[in-house]
């Protein structure tokens, strides 16, 4: 249907694939000719030219150009069948969202707690069972977690593009750092104290910038990051790029855990001996700060807020037309995003104990961001299994490190091909579509052969609502 | 006869340095359904954004209620009862149905008043509630039209200002919205502007109307006099 050259001669549609998939080899050797043929050897000062590798990358460019345009193929198929849909009366939007995950039917179903519960309970044995360097990495991929939670509720539900987002993680940490070198202060006073400066810092940045919308708000916010960056560089206060070293990992009711309590874990827990039982707290305090900003997040999206943010992001003069303070609005999203930058960055000083401006940098901003887009924006398991797959992965992948990124950029690439919605979508654009005439809570539409029920309240039971 | 409830006096609002509107005047008393016609580019969408805040005007002055409204924010609009329907629907198509709605009464916190609004506008409007969980965008244009007019309810307004809610529907479509913008404004007593292109249509439902051209006004009187003036009908609806 989509290519009726196909139906008719297949020798020519064949034909016209293979000349496709030439047109492309070709193309990649030419932009990578010079990067693939020249080689370069610094101890004797010469340029050889050797086209030995050429052959190897047009033949794989070739195969990779032929598979590329037969997925896009089947997904046009299948856009095809979804048109037959609509041609039967269905709504376009409805058959638009993917079928039901296992994520949001388990989610749906009676078995949500007992679910979460086990989730819970393994994560809270993970890390008596696991070798430290394995809790490192999970303490790591929970910051990142909690970043990408606070980052969605400006970017994935307001819709503000933030790509300054690390400077208030900075702030955060720095905080920490600051008031702990000069004024002794203890992690537990400074978590909030964390949290407070980047609200704060949020609400200043915000009030001036927040009447930018689009790539004006992403210029302006990625000049904020560097500029943070910047006059952390070059303060004195700061140690300027040396850092500040030293910083004290959170205390637990000043007891010393790597002494006789450790004894006791490795005893009769089986704790790792190597075991730093500080990063064990670590672990707890970033793993009840994430259950926490889940916890916000869920309840903000379905309050009247979190709905005003959604609503802004699709229309904000219909928002304004219905009484919606558009600043006030905006800059709660972005001083809140903030909050849990800030207090994910002093979670961060203490694990690390040393920080330095250069781990604030741009692409730590971008790194946050992609967590966000590739888990899928606005939905809160998405970012979650987002900031699982780009930190923990790179971790287990040591062996191809050095393609780190090109891996990175291939599943963004094809990410934004198959899967543009992210991993997992944001539920509220999941949709339920029923044929026939089976039962449903509520009356379908009168007449039409189709029930449709949309399935928005799975795993998030709207007020009213009576599967809650 | 008491003071109009809203009254708009030598408005002159300006895009730039094109000026749309030219000096408006307009009056409207509690109660009535007006309908503000002409054609496109007259300025009748100015005219209302320009009440509502939405483009704040250069001069002239207007007043609801006895207080000068001129540049006032929208929303402390909206607090006061003056709460518009945007041109095109403008329904939020990723919200359930049921989510626009409770986005109308953004400013209104007491729940049971909502649970209230939300049964008058499934009484008035029996198609939103079979749709109340789909989301508005899967709506069809007529669904969405009845969207925003009870989206807008749901804020308990004492003046509605609608914007071409006839636009792009059948009319079949077009007749069951006015029968419930008369039966809004009978049984609520709810104010009604009515920007229109469907002069005919709309004389049927006000009870005065406003005739703009380029930016000002250039006739106003009751809706039969226009209906049965020869001269306007050859000039506005069409014979």
């Amino acid at each position: 249907m989509t290519n009726p050259s196909s139906s008719q001669k297949p020798g020519r549609a064949i034909l016209a694939e293979i000349k496709a998939g030439l047109l492309a080899s070709l193309w990649i050797c030419l932009l990578a000719f010079p990067l693939m043929t020249l080689e370069i050897n610094p101890s004797s000062h010469t340029i050889s030219f050797s086209a030995s590798r050429l052959p190897f990358l047009a033949g794989a460019t070739f195969v990779l150009a032929i598979l590329w345009r037969f997925f896009l193929r089947r997904r046009a198929f299948q856009g095809v069948s979804k048109a037959v849909l609509k041609s039967e009366g269905l709504p376009e939007g409805l058959i638009k969202g993917p079928k039901p995950t296992w994520l949001t039917v388990v989610m749906g179903s009676r078995f949500r707690y007992p679910v979460l519960a086990i989730l819970l309970g393994f994560m809270a044995l993970l890390p008596f069972v696991s070798p430290p360097y394995l809790v490192n990495v999970m303490v790591k991929a929970l910051i990142y977690v909690s970043l990408g939670l606070g980052l969605n509720v400006v970017v994935g539900v307001s819709g503000l593009l933030n790509l300054g987002y690390v400077a208030f993680y900075a702030m955060g940490a720095y905080t920490y750092a600051l008031l702990g070198q000069y004024l002794g202060l203890g992690f537990w006073v400074c978590l909030p104290l964390g949290a407070l400066v980047a609200t704060l810092m949020g609400l200043l940045l915000g009030f001036p910038v927040i009447r930018l919308s689009g790539d004006y708000l992403a210029i302006v916010t990625l000049s904020f990051g560097e500029i943070t960056r910047l006059v952390l560089t070059n303060l004195d206060i700061t140690r300027g790029p040396r850092g500040i070293s030293n910083i004290r990992p959170a205390g637990f009711f000043g007891l010393d855990l790597n002494g006789p309590i450790k004894d006791f874990l490795v005893a009769n827990l089986g704790v790792d001996k190597d075991m730093d039982i500080n990063k064990i707290l670590t672990y707890f305090i970033i793993l009840g700060l994430v259950i926490l900003t889940i916890i916000c997040v869920f309840r903000l999206e379905n309050s009247r807020l979190g709905r005003a943010w959604l609503a802004m992001r699709e229309d904000e003069v219909a928002c304004q037309a219905m009484g919606i303070n558009k600043t006030r609005a905006k800059l709660t999203a972005f001083a809140l995003g903030s909050t849990w930058a800030g207090l994910a960055g002093v979670v961060f000083a203490s694990h690390l104990s040393f920080i330095n401006p250069t781990i604030f940098s741009f692409m730590e901003s971008i790194m946050i961001l992609s967590i966000v887009v590739l888990g899928g924006m606005g939905s809160i398991p998405g970012v979650i299994l987002g900031a699982l797959v780009l930190i923990v992965l790179p971790e287990q992948l040591r062996a191809f490190s050095q393609y780190r990124m090109l891996i990175f950029g291939a599943l963004m690439v094809l990410m934004m091909v198959f899967r543009p919605g992210g991993l997992i979508q944001s539920a509220r654009e999941v949709y339920l579509h029923k044929l026939g005439g089976q039962d449903g809570p509520q009356g379908g539409p009168a007449g039409g052969a189709a029930r449709i029920e949309a399935l928005n309240g799975a795993g998030r039971p709207v007020e009213g609502d009576g599967r809650g | 006869m008491a003071a109009p409830m809203l009254e708009l006096k030598g408005v002159r609002t300006a895009y730039g340095n094109i000026e749309a509107l030219k000096g408006v005047d307009l009056d409207i008393r509690e109660g009535e359904i007006i309908a503000l016609l002409g054609a496109n580019g007259a300025g009748k969408t100015t005219t209302l954004c320009s009440i509502t805040g939405l483009v704040p005007p250069k001069s002239g002055s207007i007043v609801f209620d006895g207080q000068d409204i001129r540049g006032a924010r929208t929303e402390s609009l909206v607090r006061k009862g003056l709460i518009m329907v945007p041109e095109g629907r403008r329904i939020f198509p990723g919200l359930t149905v049921l989510e626009n709605l409770k986005m109308g009464a953004y400013l209104i916190s007491d729940k049971r008043a909502i649970s209230q609004d939300l049964e008058y506008i499934f009484n008035l409007f029996p198609i939103l509630a079979t749709r109340s969980r789909q989301s508005g965008g899967t709506l069809s244009g007529g669904e969405q039209q009845m969207l925003a007019i009870s989206r807008s309810l749901m804020g308990h307004p004492r003046m509605l200002l609608l914007d071409e809610p006839s636009l792009g529907l059948a009319p079949i479509v077009i007749r069951n919205i006015f029968d419930i913008i008369r039966k809004i404004n009978r049984e609520n007593g709810t104010t009604i502007l009515l920007v229109e292109q469907n002069a005919n249509l709309a004389l049927m439902l006000a009870h005065r109307a406003y005739i703009m051209t380029t930016g000002l006004i250039t006739l106003s009187g009751t809706a039969s006099e226009f209906l049965n003036d020869e001269s306007v009908r050859k000039a506005y609806l069409g014979g």
